[in-house]
């Protein structure tokens, strides 16, 4: 090929080497899958055959793609090629599952094998079930008391973070280390101190000698207690960055015009940091909803409801996420954890994007 | 038209890259899974050794056994090579355990294709493997055993490798010096004097409470919820006697007279326990107190051995078990193989059942005797378990009042909806016994229906 032309192009490539390599490839892919399919196996120089034409396949398909003699798809092709391995590991790790899951849900699958499909039977059971419209119901609850609760712990901890008080940075630290400790742990350390010092001051306020974690409604604040404790430093950072990005000229100018603390807070700051207020809703939302290794450990979603839908319950404290695990593990049902668990989904992606459209008009843009 | 091509052309490779990526994925684990233990080496060793089969699969005589018990896993490993010593095949032990249980594993294995050719499980677990598991009828072990786990259609799957026993521990030393003889405890009402002689006789002994008995709903559920509800079951009746679990499995039935003997004796507990560890105690503190000396009677089995012999403060006393007799003439203890060693049907069963043969027999017996601190559900086995309730359990045994562990065998799960009315029948919420069993009932019943 003359020099002159090719360098005019693109791509560099000729279409026969292209082509075969990518059929080559093809072919070693489908060898590799048959290989897989039928159980065969030929190990050659202690490396499996079917491992090297998987891996050989693979190769040659991209090589092929590459050297494809063509101008106008040159560039696609090649944010294709380097996309392939995200695109890869996202389809594998959450594409592919969401559509099995999905799937699984309308079967009998029991964690071993399906025998037969069971249509919607699972998803008009979950909702014939008063243990999971309990589930739902103080999932919602904590969600609700969560969101304000973490934000307005957050925003304050934020304000007293970036006021000139002396040692921000250990205070910064301090409220941000909880997040840091993971959630099983924090579980089991709060339930120590709950069933043990806790239990010393309740007593003596209210006379009752059992710790808070023994009865639902306490057992709820407690958990409540624990994930503002855990959360609120997270958010706080995120709330010390909105606040240091408002505009010093802005603030000063308001100073001059006589404007007062407060007043500043509430027509300037809190305006002009409003989409980090959608991030933080945002973000507090959908872990609330999600929240699962606290509950745990914490609990493990016991306390009772003497009378809820004419029965008598005894996962007081368990949310949504713990009610899937346990009803698909520990209850041994796995096609009706994966019906809660598709309703989980379609639940959290309607909350979350009707919550940030509604957010998001009321932003500033500065 | 060209793009389209190309676009059609892409989709279709990245498709099937994906899938054959999954199939390699899977073969990848299969290694992985198993290299906790000392698979690898031996598994090297392995094709080392094997003529040049060309083949993955595990050469002639080579098994896998998927072991749920980690307390006792270098005791298995110290098995397997006595049985590589003596016959020359190869036994690989993999253990889970801690946190991950092995049904689970199970079925993450069942789904890579990587099963092991024998395998840990409940007796309530055998229907999911429906079709799947060997029939050992007509192994010679069999004759040898009361406790074999034999299903209505698929013969005799389960191999007993254990015995386990549960009822009420009680600390010997501590009912001798407050003159109650535990042999007398087969009433409710033997039961109610001996606990108001030993609650006024507390100072003097020394103890805080009569039962170290815990409700402690999240962490200590299976207790409650598993062992203790397995008394309303099987207690006082023989190792076959199946009309409670029947009745329970048959959509939640319960008996009310026999729940309501039990609720009471229940509540007596109740009333005679330390009540910081009743409803807020751990498992910890439950045996470390009757290692201890501070209870006379734990609501426990033989599982606690270890950490009571093993505790500080531990004075040596004798212990054993007594019956929850709550109707007259109750004496019998829980006792059997609360899970099974089966074998899997596409494995290679010959080699499993040969194994399993061995391990019934002398040389295997003493390793997991002696060494294991297992107590042997063979009737020939000659030595005796090391285990401090071994003479309680074994005087029962060969009295034939044993109970069986029928518990297992209910709908999984149950445990945490039981267990939580155990709990408040502890608090007070529950009121009384007639309350308990209207409310086990209802919270049963439920679960069923569901």
């Amino acid at each position: 090929m003359d020099y002159r032309i090719s360098s005019y192009k693109v791509s560099t490539g000729n279409k026969p080497v292209s082509l075969a390599c990518m059929i080559g490839g093809a072919v070693l892919l489908v060898l590799a899958l048959i290989f897989d399919f039928m159980k065969i196996s030929i190990p050659i120089l202690g490396i499996e055959l079917r491992g090297a034409f998987l891996v050989i396949g693979a190769i040659g398909i991209f090589v092929g793609l590459y050297f494809f003699p063509t101008e106008t798809h040159h560039r696609n092709i090649i944010n294709v090629i380097f996309l392939f391995p995200l695109l890869f590991a996202f389809a594998v790790t959450v594409i592919i599952p969401l559509i099995l899951g999905v799937g699984y849900s309308f079967t009998d699958w029991d964690g071993i094998r399906m025998r037969e499909v069971v249509g919607f039977a699972n998803y008009i059971k979950m909702f014939s079930q008063p243990s999971f419209i309990w589930s739902i119901l103080i999932t919602v609850l904590f969600v609700v008391f969560n969101m304000i609760l973490v934000n307005l712990v957050a925003f304050l901890l934020a304000l007293l973070c970036t006021s000139r008080i002396k040692g921000m940075g250990f205070f910064r630290a301090a409220y941000f280390l909880p997040n840091l400790i993971g959630g099983i742990v924090l579980g089991y350390i709060w339930q120590f101190i709950f069933s043990n010092v806790v239990t010393k001051w309740t007593s003596a306020l209210s006379g009752s000698q059992y710790s808070m974690l023994s009865d639902t409604k306490t057992a709820f604040i407690a958990i409540i207690i624990v994930y503002v404790w855990q959360y609120a430093g997270y958010i706080m950072l995120i709330y010390v960055t909105g606040l240091n990005t408002v505009p010093i000229d802005v603030l000063e100018a308001a100073a001059i015009d006589g404007a007062s603390p407060m007043q500043t807070l509430f027509e300037i700051k809190i305006p002009m940091i409003a989409s980090t207020f959608t991030i933080c809703t945002f973000l507090t939302l959908t872990s609330a909803f999600k929240m699962f290794d606290v509950n745990l450990a914490l609990t493990n979603g016991t306390g009772s409801v003497s009378d809820f839908m004419g029965s008598y319950i005894t996962n007081g404290s368990e949310m949504l996420a713990l009610n899937i695990y346990s009803t698909a593990v520990v209850e041994n049902n796995y096609a009706l954890g994966e019906a809660k668990a598709v309703l989980f989904f379609i639940i959290l992606a309607a909350v979350s994007i009707l919550q940030v459209r509604l957010t998001a008009s009321k932003e500033v843009e500065l | 038209m060209r793009k389209k091509l190309l676009t059609a052309l892409m989709a279709g490779v990245m498709v099937l890259s994906l899938t054959a990526c999954g199939g390699a994925a899977t073969e990848s684990t299969s290694p992985d899974s198993s290299s906790n233990e000392s698979t690898e080496s031996t598994e090297s060793t392995d094709s080392a050794d094997s003529e040049d089969s060309g083949s993955t699969t595990a050469p002639e005589g080579s098994i896998r056994l998927l072991n749920g018990k980690p307390e006792i896993d270098s005791q298995l490993q110290d098995l397997a090579a006595k049985y590589k010593e003596e016959t020359g095949a190869e036994v690989v032990i993999e253990t889970i355990g801690g946190d991950t249980n092995a049904s689970d594993e199970l079925k993450k294995m069942y789904q890579a294709d990587n099963m092991p050719d024998i395998f840990v499980i409940e007796a309530n677990q055998a229907a999911n493997w429906d079709g799947m598991l060997a029939d050992l009828s007509g192994e010679a072990w069999t004759e040898d055993t009361d406790y074999e786990l034999v299903d209505s259609n698929m013969g005799t799957i389960g191999f007993p490798y254990t015995v386990e026993a549960t009822a009420l521990a009680y600390n010997a030393d501590l009912l001798e010096a407050a003159g109650v003889d535990p042999a007398s405890l087969t009433s409710p009402d033997a039961w109610k004097s001996a606990c108001e002689t030993l609650d006024s006789k507390k100072d003097e002994l020394g103890i805080t409470a009569v039962f170290g008995w815990c409700a402690e709903p999240a962490n200590l559920g299976w207790s409650s919820g598993t062992h203790v509800f397995a008394q309303y079951l099987d207690s006082g009746l023989k190792q076959d006697d199946t009309t409670y679990i029947d009745m329970l499995n048959d959509g939640g039935k319960i008996d009310d007279a026999r729940m309501k003997a039990f609720a009471e004796f229940v509540g007596m507990m109740n009333q005679y326990s330390d009540p910081a560890l009743l409803i807020d105690g751990t498992y910890d503190n439950q045996v470390a107190g009757f290692a201890s000396g501070k209870y006379v009677f734990v609501t426990q089995g033989n599982w606690i051995n270890g950490s009571v012999t093993s505790a500080s403060d531990y004075s040596g006393f004798k212990m054993g078990f007594a019956p929850y007799a709550f109707e007259d003439g109750y004496d019998t203890i829980i006792a059997g193989p609360p899970s099974y060693w089966t074998v899997y049907s596409d494995g290679n069963v010959d080699a499993a059942k040969a194994f399993l043969q061995w391990v019934s027999d002398d040389s295997a017996q003493d390793i997991l005797v002696n060494e294991a601190g297992l107590i042997s559900p063979f009737n020939d086995c000659q030595y005796a378990a090391a285990d401090p309730f071994y003479d309680s359990i074994k005087s029962y045994m060969d009295a034939g009042k044993t109970s069986g562990w029928h518990t297992m065998l209910k709908k999984d799960g149950l445990q945490n909806e039981t267990c939580q009315v155990f709990a408040d029948y502890a608090k007070g919420t529950i009121a009384d016994a007639d309350a308990f069993v209207e409310t086990i009932k209802k919270v049963i019943e439920s679960y069923y229906a569901n």
